[in-house]
């Protein structure tokens, strides 16, 4: 019959930080993870760095994704990224879009980040890293 | 994986990620989570449980946002559980709610859980009644259930509450929707939210009519459910809904035979659910080969339905 885990489904949960208001591309995916059968937590814009660990602990989702489309998204991720260590949920894994440049990625993956999907990256590429994470992350 | 004491003991000391974890087991059908859901439902009883309903559109989060800020502002701890609609084409989900609530975002006094529908009936996910017990055990004062009221099925939430309020739009129905959906006898409450629309008056008027019509049908039931207006994007009768949510309250408490009765059925109800997805569990661990080949031969007429319902319920 059907499979017992037909009920792990994904949860991600999508946000920006800061004063970045470009939230077409964020809103976009949200539309099409949802319509992927993805459970998309959406924050919106405007959020703290604390906020958003705040909201990731209580969530508890399967992935983290920020969208930028600012040149300051190397000093938020790390703040991000120390923030969810500090406060253990960096197992969380994250990812990042929107105009994210080719000479930051190492500096980001060294932060944390485990996925960067910018301009050109299409959405199989992104449901498969979901499908990863969140199964890499269901075994414990 | 903890030991399922040390899940109490996190869930009960109002650790937030561990009950975050907790809840992520419970939608994902863990039966693991069995033996400490029993103890935690045992430690529970003492927060005040509001449901909020109501057709989409009709300001539930902005309306949950203040009833929050409001409960921040007199001391009181609160915990929301935010439910909404998968779609039922993809399964998939936008859940929304925090947006409404970002304000609170910061402050440890405030829980805030989405969570998709599922496509279940009723407009609850089956995850709902086991989230409340984990809530309740964490003593938070105020848990608020905000609930998607798709169509005219949003009857589940009584089920776990003897709070309910139900939202109204101004422009939302007459009289016959309101009797067809049979909504009068959910609301403990009733809300007309959007009070500046001209219709909000009429809307309230038309509510009084029902009310009184239902009261004078079953005068057993003692509450005469008010209807207060409200602004929910100004926070305007903010203070009016939560005098009337103690009164309810407070009715409840000096009527302990209408309170117990309640909470009879609501117990009731979910042993018959817990029973249903037991049965659903036999049936989807029940080998695959086997259910189809009797099912084969019912269509052959060689069994029957209830033959082989039988059979793996007997299991």
């Amino acid at each position: 019959m059907e499979s017992v885990l037909k009920e792990q489904k994904i949860r991600c949960m999508l946000g920006m930080l800061g004063t970045d208001v470009h939230n077409k591309g964020i809103r976009t995916l949200a539309q099409l993870l949802r319509d992927a059968g993805i459970e998309v937590i959406y924050l919106g814009e405007h959020n703290t760095v604390e906020g958003m660990v705040d909201a990731v602990i209580a969530e508890d989702p399967d992935v983290l994704g920020l969208s930028f489309s600012t040149a300051s998204y190397v000093q938020y991720v790390e703040r991000l990224c120390t923030c969810m260590r500090a406060r253990g949920v960096a197992d969380v894994p994250v990812m990042l879009g929107g105009i994210i440049h080719q000479e930051d990625h190492a500096t980001l993956t060294g932060f944390g980040v485990k996925g960067i999907f910018g301009p050109g990256s299409g959405l199989p590429d992104i449901l498969a890293f979901l499908q990863r994470a969140s199964a890499s992350r269901h075994v414990e | 994986m903890l030991s399922s004491e040390a899940w109490v003991e996190a869930i009960t000391a109002r650790n937030v990620r561990a009950a975050a974890r907790f809840i992520s087991r419970i939608e994902a059908g863990d039966p693991n989570v069995t033996p400490a859901l029993k103890e935690l439902y045992r430690r529970g009883g003492r927060s005040r449980i509001i449901g909020i309903t109501g057709p989409p559109g009709a300001g539930k989060s902005t309306l949950t946002g203040q009833l929050t800020k409001h409960y921040r502002e007199h001391g009181l701890s609160v915990a929301v559980l935010a439910v909404d609609p998968s779609s039922p084409h993809s399964g998939g989900a936008i859940l929304g709610d925090r947006l409404r609530l970002a304000n609170h975002s910061a402050d440890p006094g405030v829980f805030i859980r989405s969570m998709a529908s599922r496509g279940r009936l009723g407009g609850l996910a089956r995850a709902v009644g086991d989230t409340i017990i984990v809530l309740d055990a964490m003593r938070w004062d105020v848990v608020l259930i905000e609930t998607v009221g798709v169509g005219q099925s949003e009857t589940d939430i009584m089920r776990h509450t003897s709070a309910v309020i139900l939202l109204q739009t101004a422009m939302g129905g007459d009289e016959v929707q309101a009797a067809k959906a049979g909504i009068m006898e959910i609301g403990d409450i009733f809300v007309v939210n959007k009070a500046d629309h001209p219709e909000a008056d009429r809307a309230v008027r038309v509510l009084e009519e029902m009310i009184s019509l239902t009261q004078m049908l079953c005068p057993e039931k003692m509450w005469r459910p008010p209807v207060v207006k409200t602004q929910s994007l100004s926070g305007d009768g903010i203070g009016d809904l939560v005098e009337k949510i103690s009164e309810r309250f407070r009715f409840l408490e000096s009527h302990p035979d209408i309170a117990r009765a309640n909470r009879r059925e609501q117990v009731a109800h979910r042993v018959a659910e817990i029973l249903r997805d037991m049965a659903d569990r036999r049936l989807r661990e029940s080998p695959g080969s086997e259910v189809d080949s009797m099912i084969d031969d019912a269509i052959t007429r060689g069994t029957d339905p209830i033959t082989i319902a039988e059979r793996i319920f007997s299991q």
